[in-house]
């Protein structure tokens, strides 16, 4: 089964509940991370599989480390990945791995040839354990390096050009970076090759202070913005329907809420491909 | 401008211990200062790390309160972050930590209970186990049978405390209402944890059958658990002991 339409990302509060009401829901996205022990969490996810599309987005395998990837990781990624047969897989163009330490957030690359190697040899080796194909996500930033010398969607086109791989194009992503990085959000998305889009992520973003300017931080805490929505219609129309999914991990609501959300994408979906169709 | 490893050698040092010389320099300072700019990615991976060691020892959180366990978490995320991206996997030196922090000494006991929620998070996440068949050790002759090493499931701890850290857990449970006191001199507990049918399961063994299956569990031969089960009750009975280990799907394969 394949992702269409708007899924959801489904964290620990809701596992019962979908496995109890089965919920109609377009499809579901995991965090690869939480499925690598036994016991009752991977058994639930198994049977979830079989009324569900799923898609497992790995967080952990920390694809811009210079050290390379963590083999002990990449190997309980990919039994995780011949158990579940997710129908995509995904990870993002960021790092969080150094001398063996993890820790615990998608960081920032710099922009540049020697970073675009390093991220090329790991994505390959990747794809060549798991025999399948990645989707990399693009992050939200806080900051730049000066070193930086290629555009950030410019980087990820190489990417996929150089590995094969897909994109995931977090659009809450797109418009937090663009917020705090300076930058055209929808000039971001107009250079994205659109034919190697495989996937759309929306969120929410929180507004905080940094130094006494405004910074948007990606929590993943509320309801998808105005803006963002907007800049979801904008994606439609430059990569038409593209499998969607709502994330919420702190604060997280009730599933209801979740719910809605994804409904409200899903009619944006909707009425995009009504456009394509005529 | 530094290589990619230089970078994130710096950056971690930045994140971990203050020190941003390694990344500042390398970072555009526009409206936002780089110090500001590295807080925020500093910000997320402490309080982060720091609510995954609370939903893991969420009774040690309870005992200090979330300001204190906020401190402790921080200074352990610090001085210990995780070496993989499980986070159920992230913790198992938390006790051994606040047995040596200075500021937990006026509660002696609380390491032992973070040991004991550490038991739960194993049990909870630890790989699925074929249970050994009891055919399997039937057809093993006498000797052969003393001189084996048991695996037990890996979802298995045997903790041995000198606080009743069972009461002090049972206590701390949201519900519980109005909340027990806990004779903290009431003597010492004796636990087995594991995941029994998906769900963690806790209970207290007698010293005898604690003795051997710790010593089982520490990778001793059948001989030398019996031994200290002996010393700890001279009634301890073997064939028992071996029927309740099969018949309780404890001995893995």
């Amino acid at each position: 089964m394949h992702p269409a339409g708007c899924g959801i990302g489904l964290r620990a509060p809701h596992v019962a509940e979908v496995v109890a009401t089965r919920p109609g829901i377009a499809w579901l996205e995991v965090h690869a991370e939480n499925y690598m022990g036994g016991g009752l969490a991977v058994r639930s996810l198994e049977r979830l599989c079989a009324d569900y599309p799923l898609s497992v987005h790995g967080v952990g395998l920390s694809l811009g480390s210079a050290e390379g990837l963590d083999a002990a990781h990449l190997e309980r990624l990919a039994r995780l990945v011949e158990r579940l047969q997710p129908a995509l897989i995904s990870e993002h163009l960021s790092w969080s791995v150094t001398g063996g330490t993890y820790l615990n957030h998608l960081l920032p690359l710099p922009y540049t040839e020697e970073a675009l190697d390093v991220v090329c040899r790991n994505v390959t080796r990747a794809q060549e354990r798991l025999g399948r194909r990645l989707l990399v996500e693009n992050p939200s930033g806080y900051l730049r390096f000066r070193h930086s010398t290629i555009p950030e969607v410019e980087f990820l086109n190489a990417l996929a050009r150089h590995t094969g791989c897909g994109l995931l194009c977090d659009v809450n992503n797109v418009y937090v970076t663009c917020a705090n990085l300076g930058g055209d959000a929808a000039a971001w998305l107009d250079a994205l090759a659109p034919a190697t889009v495989g996937e759309l992520h929306l969120a929410g973003h929180a507004v905080n202070d940094a130094d006494g300017r405004t910074i948007l931080i990606d929590d993943h805490g509320s309801p998808v913005a105005d803006a963002v929505w907007r800049l979801f219609e904008h994606a439609l129309g430059r990569f038409g329907t593209t499998p969607t999914l709502i994330e919420w991990d702190t604060d997280v609501p009730q599933l209801a809420v979740l719910l809605a959300e994804a409904a409200k994408a899903g009619a944006r979906l909707d009425e995009a491909s009504d456009v394509v169709a005529a | 401008m530094s290589s990619l490893r230089e970078l994130q050698a710096g950056f971690r040092a930045a994140l971990l211990a203050g020190d941003e010389r390694g990344v500042a320099p390398d970072v555009v300072d526009d409206g936002v200062n780089a110090s500001a700019r590295l807080a925020v990615y500093r910000h997320h991976v402490l309080t982060s790390l720091t609510a995954a060691l609370e939903a893991t020892f969420p009774v040690v959180c309870r005992l200090v309160d979330r300001r204190f366990f906020g401190w402790l978490a921080d200074s352990y995320v610090r001085a210990h972050p995780p070496a993989g991206p499980c986070l159920f996997e992230y913790g198992a030196d938390l006790p051994e930590f606040i047995a040596a922090f200075p500021a937990c000494a006026p509660l002696p006991w609380l390491a032992d209970v973070a040991r004991l929620e550490w038991a739960m998070n194993v049990a909870l996440h630890a790989p699925d186990a074929v249970p050994l068949e009891p055919e399997a050790l039937r057809t093993l002759p006498p000797a052969t049978l003393a001189r084996l090493t048991l695996h037990l499931d890996p979802s298995v701890t045997l903790l041995a405390s000198r606080w009743p850290v069972d009461a002090i857990w049972d206590a701390n449970q949201a519900g519980v209402d109005p909340a027990p006191t806990v004779d903290l001199d009431a003597g010492g507990a004796w636990l087995e944890i594991r995941r029994r049918d998906g769900d963690v399961v806790r209970r207290a063994l007698p010293r005898a059958v604690f003795a051997f299956r710790a010593a089982l569990a520490e990778g001793r031969a059948l001989e030398d658990a019996v031994e200290g089960a002996l010393d700890a009750d001279p009634a301890f009975d073997l064939a028992g002991e071996i029927r309740a280990l099969l018949d309780e799907r404890l001995l893995g394969c």
